[in-house]
């Protein structure tokens, strides 16, 4: 029997309320891309999620609507999840010697007081 | 130059052929919201009814500083041979092979006619036609990319788009039935009329569907479905205003 | 629009929850969570952590698509411009917050196509609220006003949880979900305020959807070893009871504002406890309907599985046969 709905249009659909198909294969969904937004010029591309599309193509016109319905956006990017080569985070600790390595930074360069210090020797070499 | 009243007449019917249009088109769209063929494009077709609604209001905000009632009123409340709206945008979804052809001619015929509408005299309208340029820029890029895809795609998907444009391409035509004022619009520079669009559109869709692998019925050998213009609708109209309106119509002067 | 996940428990101990896990990794995972520290997609995590996980945001992400289904009753009917534009922007977002969802559950390792599989058949469930049919279009004013009410309290809890991707999913969720209170408590204003058959309309949406309101967070938990985990895990960040107490105390004084009544003569702030009374809902009701047994469940599912079907020939026709699945990255 098909189903009488409250909803006009699940009525005009015609579903049959026994029925059993609509079982999804893998990739019925296709692939994912994902999605990086850039909100102004001048600015980072930001990642922001991902979409399942058939092509980038569409992967684009999917993730426009998804991801930029509110507020601002200049510029999209759209990359094949399979493409990105990402870091393990057991790995994570490459990356936790780089705070001790002053010399990297700029704080790590403090001369003033050796100025200073020349300076009043020098001074007092004139003077005599 | 002085508008008449032949002018005025002729700029508010082609106000409510567009307002009507983007109501009923939208309307239907918006049937697809929650039931889309995926997440994604379901999200997106919703956005494309909504700015088509947006749009609607739009239009219908010009009217009412024309003199015309409120929007409201005037969408909620008429009959449907009080629609201009031209029969292609009433025929009910179909499948989304119906509904995607339906959105490619529908809104390459919207973009020119914006387009054309960008230096009329009417400033109101001149306004909105820049205004949303860019959504529908976005809606003549979704619909072309998916005729394109669908085009180059598995053979019983070939064959339901050729079939949908073989069927939609007669009402797409309706979009075009002249109206009593032609002259009076394109003399005042109000707009330059529908046979310029039909022309415009007619080498815009050729160019692109023949490049996608379709092929375009003979326009010779094609009757256009007129009528909507003038009231004359098939018998899906009336059920589509009856179930739009029926809690407005609960009490109409009620503020919902 | 989410309420409360229909957790498991099969009154597993502790012991059997990690017994077969690394001691040492457990450890580490513990120690990172306590820190406030976010568990991300290719983690180390105990397998009881993403199963209960993958069952949780699978649940949410149905009930956003599910939830859509009731309020879309009402799309092609809404009267006037401005609630026609911001139905359909609703009914929009809960599809969205599903496209969300899934993308969160499926960085956890099951694809969308196997989550869209459990729910057709049954066997993953969605929030029982959702069973309910929306018979006015002032039930569609109580679901967006109330259904959302009650998902925000759910889900701002949920998005200090610890799992990474459900919390991104989720700020953004929360984001959407005060437009659509908004957009519920303005249209539930208008009727409660307009005309007596307006008003008529609105309690009487109210009084109906008042029992599956109060079953919306489930019942009270069992606090037994395994809810102690989870919630040590912050898998599950707030009992049912706790919600329902912020809901009844953010809403129920601005339902009785706009002079509506609720059906539970018992519902009562008791100053002395500073906690809501209120008449027990009818859990073996809410046993039947998560059983399938509610008014709308057939037809909520066979909509979805149409929806599917409907969708199929499109489908097929872009996929590329180069097409490989993987899960996205966050």
């Amino acid at each position: 029997m098909n189903i009488k709905s409250l909803d006009p249009r699940v009525t005009r659909a015609n579903i049959d309320e026994n029925a059993q198909d609509g079982v999804l294969n893998p990739l019925d969904h296709f692939q994912t891309y994902e999605v990086f937004e850039q909100k102004k010029r001048g600015t980072h591309h930001i990642h922001v999620g991902s979409v399942h599309a058939p092509s980038p193509e569409l992967a684009m016109i999917f993730a426009k609507e998804q991801y930029t319905r509110r507020g601002q956006c200049v510029n999209l990017w759209v990359v094949k999840t399979q493409d990105v080569f990402v870091t393990e985070y057991t790995d994570a600790d490459i990356f936790e010697t780089t705070a001790s390595k002053k010399y990297r930074e700029p704080d790590a360069y403090k001369v003033i007081d050796r100025i200073n210090a020349y300076k009043e020797r020098t001074k007092t070499k004139s003077t005599i | 130059m002085e508008f008449t009243d032949k002018h005025v007449m002729g700029l508010k019917d082609l106000l409510y052929r567009m307002a009507d249009d983007l109501l009923i088109l939208g309307h239907r769209n918006s049937e697809w919201t929650g039931l889309g063929p995926i997440l994604e494009e379901d999200i997106a077709f919703s956005s494309m009814a909504q700015d088509k609604i947006g749009q609607s209001l739009a239009l219908f905000e010009i009217l009412h500083e024309l003199g015309e009632s409120e929007p409201d009123t005037v969408a909620f409340t008429r009959n449907d041979n009080q629609f201009h709206s031209c029969q292609l945008v009433e025929y009910p979804i179909g499948e989304y092979d119906f509904s995607l052809v339906r959105h490619f001619f529908f809104d390459h015929a919207d973009a020119l006619r914006f387009e054309m509408l960008t230096d009329t005299v009417v400033e109101p309208l001149q306004m909105v036609a820049r205004k949303f340029k860019g959504e529908i820029k976005y809606h003549t890029m979704h619909a072309d990319i998916w005729l394109k895809q669908l085009g180059s795609s598995s053979e019983e998907a070939k064959l339901r788009m050729q079939h949908a444009i073989n069927e939609v391409f007669p009402l797409a035509l309706g979009i075009f039935e002249p109206s009593d004022y032609e002259a009076e619009l394109i003399e005042s520079g109000i707009f330059a009329g529908e046979a310029e669009l039909q022309s415009r559109w007619l080498d815009k869709i050729t160019h692109l569907l023949t490049s996608y692998g379709y092929t375009i019925p003979v326009l010779s050998d094609t009757v256009s479905a007129y009528g909507g213009r003038k009231g004359k609708h098939t018998p899906f109209l009336q059920p589509l205003l009856d179930e739009m309106t029926e809690v407005f119509r609960i009490d109409p002067a009620a503020e919902w | 629009m989410y309420g409360n996940a229909y957790v498991e428990n099969n009154g597993q101990q502790h012991n059997s929850l990690t017994a077969n896990e690394d001691p040492i990794q457990l450890a580490a995972f513990e120690a990172r969570i306590a820190a406030g520290d976010k568990i991300e997609p290719h983690d180390w995590m105990p397998t009881e952590y993403r199963k209960q996980l993958v069952r949780m945001i699978e649940q949410h992400a149905h009930s956003e698509i599910i939830g859509a289904l009731p309020e879309g009753t009402w799309i092609t009917r809404a009267p006037g411009f401005r609630r026609k534009l911001a139905l359909m922007a609703k009914v929009q977002d809960e599809v969205g917050h599903g496209q969300l969802l899934y993308s969160a559950a499926e960085t956890l390792g099951k694809s969308r196509e196997d989550m869209t599989n459990d729910l057709i058949s049954g066997k993953s469930k969605y929030s029982n609220v959702f069973n309910y049919p929306a018979l006015t279009w002032a039930d569609s004013a109580v679901i967006a006003w109330l259904i959302d009410a009650g998902a925000i309290v759910n889900q701002l809890a949920n998005s200090k949880g610890s799992y990474g991707p459900y919390c991104r999913a989720l700020d953004r969720i929360c984001a959407e979900e005060s437009f659509h209170l908004k957009y519920g408590h303005d249209n539930v204003v208008f009727l409660a305020t307009g005309t007596a058959t307006q008003r008529a309309m609105v309690q009487d949406a109210l009084n109906r959807w008042w029992e599956p309101i109060m079953h919306f967070f489930g019942p009270s938990d069992k606090m037994s070893v395994h809810t102690e985990t989870l919630m040590r895990w912050k898998v599950k960040m707030a009992t049912n009871d706790d919600m329902r107490q912020t809901f009844l105390d953010m809403y129920v004084p601005k339902i009785w504002d706009l002079g509506l009544t609720l059906p539970d003569t018992e519902l009562k702030k008791n100053p002395e406890t500073n906690k809501w009374e209120f008449t027990e809902p009818n859990w073996e009701v809410f046993k039947q309907v998560i059983n399938g047994n509610g008014p709308c469940n057939k037809e909520r599912l066979a909509v979805r599985r149409m929806a599917e079907e409907k969708g199929r020939w499109v489908r097929r026709a872009l996929l590329s046969e180069k097409a490989e699945y993987v899960a996205p990255l966050a």
